[in-house]
């Protein structure tokens, strides 16, 4: 599906189009469900953490300045609430059924995607295990593959700061799954 | 004579940044080597040590496992409706206008409201102490008053003119005789 451009879905929605906003929802939502995801281990509350992402997005984005880019915005806004989550109190799940129906994969053979669920579960447990800071800046690299600079901008920092926590994240999940790898 | 030091100067840096390329600055550009971040010379310097250092090369291969198993891992795409559900979610938090218009008190505005309500309750308190005061001259009146006020014979039971009070007199009666 062919979105619009980033400037014109805002000029949209700055000119009272509500439906401008519902097509910025339609073309990040996979990136921003897909980072929740990663920062927050529970898919419910990571589905939560999205939907508060878009209700935040919605009520600033008319103070959006065009110079700044609108995805790095909304991992920004999606770092923040992801941080901010107050965990809820759910029962325990053994085998979370979701974390299969939500796949993106395109059909890949059942043993294929039994290993990447399992080594998807272990690299969600390491990442819980790592200091925020450095949870958000790997997720960014390796997940969502943005570039240092983009990584910076996200989280307000100087790019060193950013190839310092990448490298560090790197060598802590280096030696929890250790057995793993 | 200075070319010369500056040449002597340059190779034995070069010799040493070689031959001193610590496992712990090695360590710390692993990381950067497998997203390909080093320049000609960094990346130079760093393959010469993983050459000869076995634990250095451990490590690397280790990171860029870590670095491979993320690209295998699932990648998540938003459940189904998820949009459909921000939209219902906006409508629903977002305030009309006409309530956002109603609720809109700036800080200033609340300030004043709360100083207004103290003073009245200030006025109340004061001209209701002058009002008593007024009505009853004198000190010893005014404890009559709050004596009367407070005395239980004002709550009596059975008032005399009442059908209580009747059967009261009748049983008063009764047991004078």
């Amino acid at each position: 599906m062919a979105f619009a451009d980033d400037g014109d879905l805002i000029n949209r929605f700055k000119g009272g189009e509500l439906s401008a906003f519902e097509d910025v929802v339609r073309k990040y939502q996979d990136r921003v469900y897909n980072l929740c995801r990663y920062m927050i281990q529970d898919a419910h509350d990571a589905q939560d953490a999205a939907q508060d992402v878009f209700l935040k997005a919605y009520r600033n984005l008319k103070t959006f300045k065009p110079d700044a880019s609108l995805y790095t915005w909304l991992y920004r806004i999606a770092v923040n609430t992801c941080l901010d989550y107050k965990k809820k109190s759910r029962p325990e799940q053994a085998e979370d059924e979701s974390v299969i129906d939500d796949l993106t994969s395109t059909e890949p053979s059942p043993e294929q995607r039994y290993q990447s669920k399992e080594i998807g579960q272990a690299i969600q447990l390491a990442l819980q295990k790592l200091p925020e800071s450095l949870r958000a800046a790997i997720v960014l690299k390796e997940i969502e593959d943005l570039s240092y600079e983009e990584i910076a901008e996200v989280l307000h920092t100087s790019i060193g700061t950013v190839k310092s926590r990448v490298s560090r994240a790197r060598e802590e999940l280096r030696r929890l799954l250790r057995k793993k790898v | 004579m200075k070319n010369v030091w500056n040449k002597i100067k340059s190779q034995s840096f070069k010799s040493m940044e070689r031959e001193e390329m610590k496992c712990s600055q090695t360590e710390k550009m692993i990381s950067r080597y497998v997203d390909n971040d080093l320049d000609t010379e960094e990346k130079r310097l760093f393959e010469l040590h993983i050459q000869d250092c076995s634990g250095c090369k451990q490590e690397l291969e280790e990171v860029r496992s870590v670095h491979e198993l993320f690209a295998s891992t699932e990648r998540f795409t938003a459940p189904y409706g998820f949009t459909t559900r921000v939209m219902a979610n906006l409508e629903a938090k977002e305030p009309s206008w006409l309530w956002q218009l109603f609720t809109f008190r700036p800080f200033v505005l609340r300030t004043v409201e709360v100083a207004f309500a103290l003073i009245i309750m200030i006025i109340g308190v004061v001209s209701g102490n002058l009002l008593v005061a007024d009505r009853t001259s004198g000190r010893q009146a005014v404890q009559a008053t709050v004596q009367e006020s407070f005395s239980l014979d004002l709550f009596q039971a059975t008032p005399p003119d009442s059908v209580g009070g009747a059967y009261v007199r009748l049983m008063g009666a009764g047991d004078e005789r």
